[in-house]
């Protein structure tokens, strides 16, 4: 069962990485390139993302996993890795 | 009257960077489309540059090697920058049902962006405008600008032209036949005896003041009209060559902007048959395409050959190479109804 959810969470976490590339328009980035506890904004260690790039993360979440942010102070809490983004989706998705 | 001192141009022949100009090789056309030679834009940083549509690359491009300058203003003329964008931005309310929509497209979904972009990215917070009346966008921007350096000559300004083949833009022009429906060369394209032309795009930008030290060229004067009879064309280009030239001035060239179009040959038969012998008659749509702001690549053209003197072979279509260019006459038609006339000269 363990094996399991950690296969899954893998998957979500590549399907994840997929869909940041595509809907950010990373085109020099692999989602091999995106470690999983990498920070997404700032330089640096960071993907380099920022402020526009948060809303069009706020955006996937509501379309590919129907859930909506409605407070800031949530959103930085989640916005923040690969890692912490999955957990959100696994705990809060509708779809 | 305004002073060039600088231009830039990314266009689908080898015009970008400056060091790497080559106006003799002519790059072809695909699909009926000359789409512009992408730079790589490395002066972008990568962050910015996934975020800009087409036009606004093509835009800051060109616009970034002549911000060093720090013009007094920036004016740009386009008449569909913003417009692909626009669309994806209004599609994504109807496929969405008005819920959450991404921002991405929405900041670059108005043509301002290209001028606000630079601005942007520069910190230049000096007039910043667009113009974007179709196929006299260009030739607006440069009025405007004519206007402000007739209040403040000592002013430089940033003055530009861009547009992109947009896929929507092109599926209309194409159903309404401004595109050629038979597969065309570029190279051929003067032979092809058909309605449309091929699509193009491009950006060129321009770094102008009323100061004479220096410059490139003189851009002398501009008139526009809206018109399909090709008699009251021709007799506003007669009008325009009495009011600009003095006695014993003539055109060393008359640059077209033929396309390719059988039904706008008239225009540009009866606006020839006004020049002498001594005019050589060019042609430059057959190196960017059809686009609403082609004259800015036109004057682009013009400041090349009065700055090198020398015009590539390709481009003659009646007369010879001279030895010497001073008065070069633009002439550019957008669908058979726009009209514009551009005198530009050597500094002499």
């Amino acid at each position: 069962m363990n094996q399991m959810n950690t296969m899954e969470t893998g998957q979500l976490k590549q399907q994840l990485k997929e869909q940041i590339i595509k809907f950010l328009n990373l085109t020099s980035v692999t989602p091999d390139n995106i470690k999983d506890d990498q920070p997404l904004f700032g330089e640096g260690e960071g993907l380099g993302l920022d402020s526009i790039d948060s809303l069009e993360l706020i955006v996937l979440l509501n379309r590919e996993y129907g859930i909506i942010i409605r407070d800031p102070k949530e959103g930085r809490k989640v916005l923040v890795d690969i890692n912490t983004i999955v957990a959100y989706i696994e705990k809060n998705r509708t779809k | 009257m305004l002073f060039i001192h600088q231009t830039t141009c990314i266009s689908p022949q080898q015009t970008f960077p400056e060091k790497d100009i080559n106006l003799e090789y002519l790059y072809e056309s695909s699909d009926n489309k000359l789409k512009a030679r992408d730079p790589g834009y490395e002066n972008i940083p990568a962050n910015q540059l996934r975020k800009m549509g087409k036009s606004v690359r093509l835009g800051m491009g060109a616009a970034l090697p002549l911000i060093p300058k720090d013009p007094k203003g920036i004016i740009i003329g386009t008449a569909n920058a913003g417009m692909e964008e626009s669309i994806e931005f209004m599609k994504q309310i109807i496929d969405h049902n008005e819920g959450i929509l991404s921002p991405g497209t929405f900041v670059q979904s108005t043509p301002n962006t290209i001028a606000s972009q630079i601005s942007l990215y520069s910190g230049n917070k000096g007039y910043n405008i667009t113009h974007v009346h179709a196929g006299m966008a260009f030739e607006n921007a440069l009025l405007d600008t004519a206007m402000l350096i007739k209040e403040n000559p000592l002013n430089t300004y940033l003055v530009g032209g861009v547009d992109e083949i947009g896929t929507k833009n092109h599926n209309i022009d194409r159903l309404q036949s401004w595109y050629k429906k038979e597969l065309v060369s570029n190279i051929h394209l003067y032979e092809a005896d058909s309605p449309g032309s091929i699509a193009g795009e491009g950006a060129a930008m321009f770094l102008v003041n009323g100061n004479k030290t220096n410059a490139m060229a003189r851009f002398k004067a501009l008139t526009t009209l809206y018109s399909e009879d090709e008699d009251i064309v021709a007799g506003r280009m007669q009008w325009f060559l009495d009011d600009q030239l003095r006695t014993g001035e003539n055109i060393d060239l008359l640059l077209t902007g033929e396309n390719g179009d059988d039904r706008l040959l008239k225009f540009f038969s009866a606006c020839e048959s006004i020049m002498d012998n001594e005019t050589t008659v060019a042609r430059f749509k057959h190196m960017c395409g059809e686009y609403p702001t082609a004259s800015s690549f036109a004057l682009w053209i013009a400041c090349q050959v009065l700055t090198n003197q020398a015009l590539p072979q390709h481009m003659i279509k009646k007369g010879s190479i001279k030895k010497e260019y001073k008065n070069l006459l633009i002439y550019n038609n957008y669908k058979g109804m726009q009209h514009s006339f551009m005198l530009v000269s050597k500094i002499s």
